[in-house]
């Protein structure tokens, strides 16, 4: 959480982050909040098994899906998304 | 008057370029490379453009067409220059594809606090990130044979891409605020 931010303390989870997953063009969040200091290679895990189970929404079922070569960015909740925010995405080296 | 200076004038920046003339603001575009004839299907760089440097070329275009006027610094953005490129600016665009350039262009802009946007692209298409200053960290760039974004065939999302930063660039300049976006080929979601 940003410093400016301190009155968010107290309205949020700081200890939890939304998980947002971008495959294949399809974009969804996973059910279930996670840990904001979890692992990369424990998201990688839960994310694995939701995708290739089909259980995240918006994103159809892939019994293939590989997201070890994904990058796992963490963004600290603000005001204006009150939330902290896990995102998988795949590598963006153009521009 | 407030100053953009948009680095790179590639696929995401040509575009940039376009959907910023008419911002309030001078445009000053820097980009040492000269278009070829395979970035005309994926950048805002006609045919005629070929063998030109991308700023005259975007020069050209934006006066042509529009009757407007950008500034242009048709060198590599270096160490040696930067700052002197850079200051003065209310914005910082990157639309760089090249880590050390990128890096530059933000420890330079931050070192002068001048707030930067950064976009970036994935090659396939699926992916584009439009962030500001600390949120971003570039991605190396794929090995030699990789795909790349030159054949075109991505177009509308690259011009999805170049509309959010534009567009946040956009706010920035008339509401002094920062946002961020995901973007997807199915939408984008606020960073």
């Amino acid at each position: 959480m940003n410093d400016n931010n301190m009155e968010l303390r107290g309205l949020i989870d700081t200890t939890e982050a939304r998980v947002n997953i971008t495959w294949g063009g399809q974009n969804g969040d996973l059910l279930e909040t996670v840990a904001y200091d979890a692992s990369d290679r424990m998201v990688r895990q839960w994310i694995t098994e939701a995708v290739r189970h089909g259980s995240v929404p918006g994103i159809a079922l892939d019994g293939h899906a590989d997201f070890s070569e994904f990058v796992i960015d963490r963004f600290a909740a603000t005001m204006t998304r009150p939330y902290n925010l896990i995102q998988v995405r795949p590598k963006t080296p153009f521009g | 008057m407030k100053h953009i200076t948009l680095v790179g004038a590639g696929a995401l920046g040509s575009h940039v370029a376009l959907l910023l003339r008419n911002v309030d603001a001078r445009l000053k575009l820097v980009d040492f490379d000269r278009v070829e004839q395979t970035n005309v299907r994926s950048q805002f760089h006609s045919r005629k453009s070929v063998g030109k440097s991308k700023v005259q070329s975007l020069q050209q275009s934006l006066q042509f067409l529009f009757g407007l006027t950008v500034d242009g610094v048709p060198h590599r953005l270096v160490s040696g220059n930067a700052k002197e490129v850079l200051t003065g600016s209310d914005l910082v665009i990157d639309a760089l594809d090249n880590v050390a350039s990128r890096e530059l262009v933000a420890t330079v802009a931050h070192a002068l606090e001048i707030p930067c946007l950064h976009g970036a692209l994935a090659p396939d298409g699926m992916f584009g990130r439009v962030l500001w200053d600390g949120q971003f960290a570039p991605d190396a760039e794929p090995g030699v044979g990789a795909a790349t974004c030159e054949d075109g065939e991505h177009l509308p999302f690259i011009g999805i891409v170049a509309s959010y930063m534009a567009h946040a660039a956009r706010v920035f300049i008339s509401e002094n605020v920062k946002i961020g976006f995901a973007v997807h080929p199915r939408g984008a979601s606020p960073i």
